[in-house]
């Protein structure tokens, strides 16, 4: 199984060499839960079950004067579990370089996708000025996974979230494979439609707002949407996604796997459509 | 009176998991140099354990089946929200409520530099919302 989104903010490993990670986690993340050794983040994906997961970070140089992990940071971990790990890029989208990071971070370091995050890097998604990344990402053939819908950072406001605004990147980039992060939450229906409209947009499954995984993922995937929904139209398009260390992989492995979906929606969900999302890039060696 | 305090590191492996302590607890005894008084054996977290019981992994097993049968993970718990001090949802209030059936400490006298105890009796740190890296205290008393 894969996890397409994890966010390696408690590894102590990075802590002790970047000593303002600790702080960035806290104040700029919004996670407040003690560092632990990169062992816990591989057993943690053991216990659930995951054999690769995708690590994201967040350049947010200009909104908020850091980075949620730099690229180099994300490729020197890739370098520790080579045969556990994928990770994507981020850039700054307020940088005129952001396009040239991407391809540096590419070619250069090896990542295999790229991470934006338009509510707490402050900027929409539907822009033009930050077109040139997409068409970069483009080129390059690596796939854009947008933070969609509500975010726990500070400050991270909703409004440049809303998947609709990713219409026009699927409409003026048709090749470009996007994920919308979090289902969309709450804009559920909204992902979807974008979903049934464009075979290019996927989505993942990390959303958890409310109670427990297992409450909330029953309630999003067969209460807000019918679960023959994910079954039959969007099968191909839906991939698993944890959202660790805000929550337990094995946690949300769990409640996905509650939904009852078929053997082969489930092969979809937890394996396949990430791989043919992330492509074929030394990252299934 | 000397007081002899040390926080020692467990990496848990599973979810829930009943690791032995005992060579890790008479270690500390033995450096402490402590040869009559108490030893206090402190878990440092509110979703573990220390218990006592006889090292045998059957019984490690039924301790553990045993608390998620007391205590369910699917039930109804109020801490089930997002709580902003921490960033994310507390969705283990199973695990703490194992944890206080458990205990977070037990205590042993120490006669001779050694650590009385019955020859069936080991020291367990309880892991109930792993794997994580844990820590735990043994403070030593004595003369």
């Amino acid at each position: 199984m894969i996890d397409i989104h994890t966010h390696p903010v408690l590894v102590e490993e990075t802590m002790k060499k970047d000593k303002q990670m600790l702080r960035v986690t806290k104040e700029v993340f919004g996670l407040h839960n003690r560092p632990q050794p990169l062992e816990t983040f591989l057993l943690q994906m053991d216990v659930a079950g995951i054999r690769k997961s995708v690590l994201l970070p967040i350049d947010c140089t200009t909104s908020r004067g850091c980075r949620i992990y730099s690229n180099q940071q994300i490729a020197e971990l890739v370098d520790r579990a080579k045969d556990r790990f994928a990770g994507f890029a981020s850039v700054d989208p307020h940088s005129k370089s952001a396009p040239d990071d991407l391809d540096a971070a590419v070619k250069e370091l090896g990542l295999v996708g790229l991470k934006l995050a338009p509510g707490i890097q402050e900027f929409r998604p539907d822009d033009e000025k930050v077109f040139p990344i997409y068409a970069r990402a483009s080129e390059l053939g690596v796939p854009i996974l947008f933070h969609s819908g509500l975010s726990w950072e500070p400050g991270s406001k909703l409004d440049p979230c809303r998947p609709l605004l990713l219409e026009a990147v699927a409409t003026r980039f048709p090749k470009l494979k996007i994920c919308v992060a979090h289902f969309g939450w709450p804009w559920v229906m909204d992902t979807v439609a974008l979903m049934l409209k464009y075979p290019t947009i996927h989505a993942d499954t990390s959303c958890l707002y409310a109670d427990t995984p297992m409450e909330f993922i029953r309630q999003t995937f067969s209460c807000q949407i019918p679960t023959t929904w994910l079954e039959r139209s969007l099968r191909n398009q839906v991939m698993f996604g944890s959202n660790y260390p805000r929550i337990e992989t094995v946690k949300m492995v769990e409640a996905v796997k509650a939904l009852g979906l078929s053997d082969g929606a489930q092969e979809l969900i937890f394996r396949k459509n990430a791989e043919r999302f992330l492509g074929s890039r030394e990252v299934w060696r | 009176m000397k007081v002899h305090l040390e926080k020692l590191v467990v990496q848990s492996k599973k979810e829930m998991e009943m690791i032995n302590i005992t060579d890790k607890v008479e270690e500390v005894v033995r450096k402490s140099g402590i040869t009559q008084g108490i030893v206090n054996v402190i878990t440092m977290h509110t979703t573990t354990g220390i218990t006592v019981n006889e090292g045998l992994p059957c019984l490690e097993e039924d301790t553990l089946d045993t608390l998620r049968r007391l205590v369910p993970e699917g039930l109804n718990y109020h801490h089930a929200r997002y709580l902003d001090f921490d960033g994310r949802l507390g969705v283990n209030a199973h695990c703490h409520l194992r944890g206080m059936l458990t205990g977070i400490n037990a205590i042993f006298p120490v006669e001779n530099g050694k650590i009385v105890r019955g020859g069936r009796q080991n020291i367990y740190f309880v892991e109930m919302d792993g794997p994580l890296s844990r820590e735990y205290c043994v403070q030593v008393l004595g003369e």
